[in-house]
């Protein structure tokens, strides 16, 4: 029920995590150690693919702005693209689709563009 | 028609979380809750059930929590979720974040924001040393 997949890509010099299944209260620490792990091995900015997640609940949003926040203050930013579905109404709801630079494609979140 | 009333009790922890969401979907069941909308439901559920594990009862003491579905009318569930915890009403206690700069937002705090947007209505009583919250999904 809270299966949790995490796929991590380099393209050019970037990092790209596939995020699919469900983010909940048990899982969402497991994506937030996948970020600290990138920035460790010296990422400053984060592409984070989610359309292929189905479900995110409050303690997701907490690892999604505690990772952009370490990034930003790196100079980086954590750029979320493919919202869709309950994911894209939780941000909707809670206003954060406006603090978070987000993206139609991977492509355009790659440019950021 | 509308069913009788139904209830759980299992341990205030993170690993009864499925446990409980699998319990309120029987009741989305006989709600009639469409299928696309199970999510909401558990969303709902394990914003309020992770807000008891949390904070009702102090560290170290193993508390429990009691579910209880019902219809109260054709097309609506009603969800208590009980704990014999510390007074707490969340509803008093929650406030939306008054900005959308992300240097300056909190972490935390977005649980009962999405809980408010999604129940139909959301209630509070202390009675007799349990927190009763209470809320309703509207299934049509």
């Amino acid at each position: 029920m809270s299966i949790l997949t995490i796929e991590q890509k380099q393209v050019s010099d970037q990092v790209v995590l596939f995020v699919s299944g469900r983010m909940d209260a048990e899982n969402a620490p497991e994506f937030e150690a996948k970020c600290t792990a990138c920035i460790a091995e010296g990422a400053t900015s984060l592409v984070v693919d989610l359309g292929e997640l189905a479900y995110v609940s409050s303690m997701g949003l907490r690892s999604f702005l505690s990772v952009a926040k370490t990034l930003q203050g790196k100079g980086g930013a954590l750029r979320i693209c493919r919202l869709n579905g309950l994911v894209k109404q939780v941000f909707q709801i809670t206003g954060l689709i406006q603090s978070f630079p987000i993206y139609e494609s991977v492509e355009s979140a790659l440019t950021g563009g | 028609m509308t069913s009788a009333t139904q209830s759980q009790t299992m341990a205030a922890k993170s690993a009864s979380l499925h446990a409980a969401m699998e319990f309120v979907r029987k009741g989305a069941l006989e709600a009639k809750l469409p299928e696309a909308r199970l999510d909401e439901l558990d969303l709902v559920i394990e914003e309020v059930f992770m807000n008891v594990c949390r904070y009702a009862y102090p560290e170290g003491e193993q508390g429990t929590v009691t579910l209880t579905f019902s219809i109260p009318a054709p097309g609506e569930l009603s969800v208590e979720v009980a704990d014999q915890g510390v007074e707490f009403d969340p509803l008093t206690a929650s406030r939306a974040p008054s900005t959308l700069n992300l240097e300056s937002l909190p972490i935390g705090g977005w649980g009962l924001v999405l809980v408010k947007a999604l129940a139909s209505s959301l209630t509070y009583r202390r009675d007799s040393g349990w927190n009763r919250l209470t809320f309703r999904i509207r299934c049509g």
